[in-house]
């Protein structure tokens, strides 16, 4: 029998996060799923010094490089698209605080993909030939550099190509849309690069919009691409991703995006976002409240609400998540 | 925007984009300005346009405006499939399958050559060292300019984005020229035309140097010498490029709801 795995956000930074540790957070889309809540805290435990893995910059690695707790970084994107650059994380790289190691939205995924399989290397087709083969911000005097791409012959055509070294965090924290109390996990919208990342990851923990009943799990296996058995814990947070959007759930929040990339472009304006929107609330309810009643509400009418149609009768109450959570935190 | 005009140099470049999009194309679209072009091609003239994001949501229009990224909400409301980055840029792009991407850029060179990643004083040098601005870095715009069959860039025309080498390469176009991608055995063909809020680029077939192929009603062969820092040359066969029809403009303005292409 599976175990129940639902713990509060506090234990789990607690338990599975460290100073210096290699920290991957998923989808790390920079607009949609991401486990953001996840890093306000790991501020608020104070860790530091990490290795951020983010397939792409999210609000969540724009405010950890702000607050200056990532010392290295490797990304295929570093910007929050239409919403421009992210400041935080600028400030990071041109003060040269932070490394910021790049790939492309493929050779990242790859790359987790070769720790999921336990490859020596993968193949690479794509980002060979360009300055994210030749220029390495972790090695910055070996250039061309032969260390963070290097060059290897396909055995088969004695075609040169280049070889990405796999990728194993330490941890990853992993929003989804929906998981049931043991870890299977449904998402809406992209999966991006989660399904790798889950088994890449040396731990996984599953930041999940809303719990549902096991029946859910069994009624849409087809759709459980991430699985209780490499999950070892389950956080049920509302508006995880927030201010980023959820499909089927809520949408982005245009104003805040905008704000907390602003806020994060300096350092008083960064402080003044820990105090307010990190160190802001205590639990859940707090946590809605600090964003705002009315603003979940205008944020959860979203065109993509259908897409959570199947799937609401299986929603866990408040209360019966809690209940759940006294289990899991036992044992 | 020009008095004289009824319509944005902006939306002129992203109809010029679209019209290089074929009906029944498989195609992939970056994040912005590139994917109002391309769903301008599929609202106009090529409705079995095959469209993904890098996202892999596939099979989607966006509704209520431009998206904010290659996943929002905006873009997920009619997919008919969402998958995943190894699926998009992987199975459908670096496998070769995919006919046709659009990308941006901050600098782009003469050999069509991509900058996406940051803004130094002068060169890099042999130490890596930080840049003056870090940009946005290569998303999928790399993958995309491995593997798609070919690929346009679209980008504002001024000459601190159209340099003689870029600073730092974050997409392949032509490398140094000639047949350089032959030296990698990349999958896709290069970058087939930079289109511009000025004009439009075309590689030399021998060489692979982009060169004036054509201008717009509103500007002339002058001002694109002059916004350009190559000395650009001007193709036997340039011409003005018809303006935007009535049709055309329209059925932008249906895609891009929020007018994103008509603040500049």
């Amino acid at each position: 029998m599976a175990q129940i795995k639902l713990i509060s956000l506090q234990d789990a930074v607690q338990r599975y996060s460290w100073d210096g540790m290699q920290y991957a957070s998923g989808a790390a889309l920079p607009i949609g799923s991401d486990a953001i809540v996840f890093g306000r805290e790991l501020l608020r435990q104070g860790r530091r010094d990490l290795h951020a893995v983010f397939h792409c910059s999210s609000q969540q690695l724009n405010l950890l490089a702000a607050a200056g707790v990532v010392t290295k970084a490797e990304c295929g994107f570093s910007a929050l698209e239409v919403f421009g650059f992210a400041n935080g994380l600028r400030r990071a790289v041109e003060s040269g605080r932070m490394a910021l190691e790049d790939y492309s939205n493929l050779g990242l995924p790859l790359r987790l993909l070769g720790g999921a399989l336990n490859w020596p290397f993968v193949p690479a087709t794509v980002n060979i030939g360009s300055d994210l083969q030749y220029r390495s911000a972790f090695a910055p005097d070996d250039y061309p550099s032969q260390s963070k791409i290097p060059t290897v012959v396909d055995p088969f055509t004695g075609r040169q190509i280049g070889a990405f070294s796999p990728l194993k965090p330490d941890l990853a924290a992993i929003h989804v849309t929906l998981a049931d109390p043991f870890g299977n996990c449904i998402m809406l919208g992209t999966e991006w690069s989660r399904v790798e990342l889950s088994r890449a990851a040396k731990k996984v923990v599953i930041i999940a919009d809303a719990i549902v009943d096991t029946d859910c799990i069994r009624q849409y296996p087809n759709l459980v691409r991430i699985p209780d058995i490499v999950v070892e814990a389950v956080v049920h947070w509302p508006f995880a991703a927030w201010p980023q959007s959820s499909p089927g759930m809520y949408d982005v929040d245009e104003a805040h995006m905008k704000f907390m990339n602003k806020a994060l472009a300096t350092e008083d304006g960064t402080a003044a976002y820990i105090r307010d929107f990190v160190d802001g609330y205590h639990d859940v309810d707090s946590y809605l409240d600090m964003i705002g009643r009315d603003k979940l509400a205008e944020l959860s009418a979203s065109t993509t609400s259908f897409l959570l149609d199947p799937y609401r009768r299986w929603i866990l109450t408040p209360e019966q998540v809690a209940a759940l959570q006294v289990t899991g935190a036992a044992a | 925007m020009s008095q004289a005009l009824d319509y944005t140099r902006q939306e002129m470049m992203a109809i010029a984009t679209g019209r290089e999009v074929k009906d029944g194309e498989l195609a992939i679209f970056g994040v912005g300005l590139s994917m109002l072009a391309g769903y301008f091609a599929q609202a106009n003239h090529a409705p079995h346009l095959r469209t993904m994001t890098e996202g892999g949501v596939y099979g989607a229009t966006p509704v209520g405006g431009l998206p904010w990224g290659i996943e929002c909400n905006r873009i997920s409301t009619n997919a008919t499939s969402f998958t995943s980055a190894i699926d998009a840029l992987g199975f459908l792009v670096a496998s070769g399958r995919c006919d046709v991407g659009v990308i941006g850029a901050a600098q782009v060179d003469k050999f069509g050559n991509v900058n996406t990643t940051g803004i130094w004083d002068g060169e890099i040098g042999a130490h890596y060292r930080p840049p003056k601005i870090r940009l946005p870095g290569a998303g999928g715009a790399n993958d995309i300019a491995c593997g798609a069959k070919r690929f346009i860039i679209m980008v504002t025309h001024e000459p601190k984005r159209f340099a003689e080498k870029v600073t730092y390469l974050s997409s392949p176009g032509y490398l140094d020229g000639g047949n350089a991608r032959d030296r990698f055995g990349f999958v896709g063909g290069g970058p087939s035309a930079i289109i511009t809020t000025l004009g439009i680029l075309r590689p030399d077939p021998q060489t692979k140097e982009f060169q004036l192929d054509g201008w717009f009603p509103f500007s002339s062969i002058d001002e694109i010498k002059a916004h350009t820092g190559w000395d650009l040359k001007v193709s036997p066969d340039a011409r003005v490029i018809a303006e935007p029809s009535a049709t055309e403009l329209a059925n932008l303005r249906k895609v891009d709801e929020t007018g994103a292409l008509r603040k500049h």
